[in-house]
């Protein structure tokens, strides 16, 4: 069990001894059982931080954007922050190290161990109340949650309301660590790995176009599956130029010749060069922490794509993303024996 | 130039597919001037784009002409360890067979996407794989599923 006290205590005193200009943590969240993000630079504060399974974001995401805010700072603070991460939380760190977005003294890693469990999917959550609403999940046991609504508690098995990354996780503590909190769990798959991919494969061209085209269909390119992403760190995204400013000396040339790979007119064939292009990207980067699908308003399954191209990339090239930092990345290196058969 | 009347509705036996197809400036395109200087006959659906390199094809590229209404794709480059550039090729291997997996995922027909090494002395076999391409595309039909409607 992780010991929220002993977690407290060495954000504490990362801050106190100065080694850290700030802790990104949890604390409780102000609406529902989901905990929020939470930056701390004041030893004192370090009380507020917490651990459970309302722990669902992947703090590696602000790193890159306190990054992004010291390169854009006249007077930039250079001293490391520190960040708690779940599993799928470090091997986004570790990412983040392999493609050298910060060094590796730039950062503490606090690791918290998922063990048995995980973070919950308050969809699941929801659906299994039916209609009523949790104010707190915690953790009970080794497989377990303890969910209180309004002033009873019951206990669930963990299976049941955890979210499906989770189930499939192949890492549940973290590899790349400076502190960890508690145990170090090599394997535990709750669910096969890849099992929604391969149901999902299993179905007819037609029939995966025709469920696709509904979900690229609802698309509203709220871009939040990008905000939320610690690996979407471009300046500028190359479906959504921002840098292209019209002034009154723009000329119309200047405006009907500019690059848009993806228009903004509603439709799905805007919002499948989107989502493809963005799993592209994504190949060999994305750790799975299901952040993107998870706050997608209109629930498009955009794990599915990310698994798709994992999958591929552990079967064919077996490459997981964030197990080493030190390895090459998986569109930037290639082997003798890759997959050939495929090319006329 | 396909006639536009015959556009309009298209049948299944007078539709000619569109291709587009990305050659690498130093073989696949020296390739299919060797098929035309040697007076090869083969469908002329195929569309070519000079690039530098297999390797320089982007996934965007391929993914923005099936936007654009692409009945087929077709990526070709020099043959492993032939590449000018010394390992463009073997990038494009990996990243384009993770492409076409994709592709394929979400519900393209796989024989809408293709890959070939043709050779500068490949003449013969540049013609070869245009017309097979285009007979697989041909029973397919055009492609509407990553065309954009307007």
């Amino acid at each position: 069990m992780v010991s929220i006290e002993e977690l407290r205590a060495c954000a504490a005193k990362l801050l106190d001894e100065g080694k850290v200009k700030a802790v990104i943590g949890y604390r409780r969240g102000s609406a529902g059982l989901l905990a929020e993000p939470c930056v701390i630079d004041q030893p004192a504060d370090a009380e507020s931080l917490i651990w459970d399974p309302g722990c669902v974001h992947n703090l590696a995401l602000y790193l890159v954007k306190d990054k992004k805010a010291q390169a854009a700072s006249k007077t930039p603070d250079k001293r490391p922050l520190a960040v708690v991460a779940k599993g799928c939380d470090s091997r986004a760190v570790a990412v983040l190290l392999q493609e050298n977005f910060f060094k590796r003294e730039d950062v503490v890693v606090i690791g918290v161990s998922c063990e048995g469990t995980g973070v919950v999917d308050a969809r699941k959550l929801a659906a299994k109340l039916k209609g009523r609403t949790a104010s707190q999940v915690e953790f009970d046991g080794a497989d377990g949650f303890k969910v209180t609504i309004g002033n009873t508690e019951s206990r669930v098995p963990a299976s049941e309301i955890l979210a499906d990354r989770c189930l499939e996780c192949r890492a549940p503590s973290p590899v790349l660590n400076d502190v960890l909190f508690g145990a170090a769990v090599e394997q535990r798959e709750l669910a096969t790995p890849f099992t929604a991919v391969k149901v999902a494969e299993a179905a007819s061209e037609e029939e995966r176009w025709a469920s696709w085209e509904h979900h690229f269909d609802r698309c509203l390119r709220c871009f939040a599956c990008r905000s939320v992403c610690p690996m979407c760190y471009c300046p500028e995204c190359v479906v959504d130029s921002t840098s292209f400013v019209i002034t009154a000396e723009t000329s119309a040339e200047d405006k009907a010749n500019r690059v848009r790979w993806c228009e903004r007119s509603a439709g799905s064939g805007e919002s499948a060069l989107y989502h493809l292009t963005r799993a592209m990207h994504l190949a060999g980067r994305c750790v799975d922490c299901g952040e993107c699908e998870r706050v997608c308003p209109v629930n498009i399954p955009l794990r599915l794509l990310n698994t798709k191209l994992e999958m591929e990339a552990f079967e064919m090239f077996e490459y997981q993303a964030g197990r080493d930092v030190s390895q090459a990345s998986l569109l930037s290196s290639f082997r003798d024996e890759d997959p050939n058969s495929f090319v006329r | 130039m396909l006639n536009p009347a015959k556009t309009m509705t298209p049948v299944q036996d007078d539709f000619e597919p569109k291709i587009v197809a990305f050659l690498c400036k130093w073989c696949s395109s020296a390739g299919s001037d060797l098929a035309g200087v040697s007076r090869l006959q083969y469908p002329p659906n195929a569309v070519p784009i000079q690039v530098m390199c297999s390797g320089s094809v982007s996934p965007l590229y391929i993914m923005s002409a099936f936007k654009k209404g692409a009945d087929g794709v077709l990526v070709s480059g020099c043959h492993p360890g032939d590449c000018h550039y010394m390992k463009g090729n073997y990038f494009a291997r990996r990243r384009l067979f993770l492409v076409q997996k994709l592709l394929n995922f979400v519900g393209l027909e796989k024989d809408r996407f293709r890959m070939s090494w043709v050779s500068a002395a490949e003449g013969a076999k540049f013609a070869e794989v245009v017309g097979d391409f285009v007979r697989d595309i041909k029973a397919l039909g055009p492609q509407r599923r990553l065309k954009v409607r307007r």
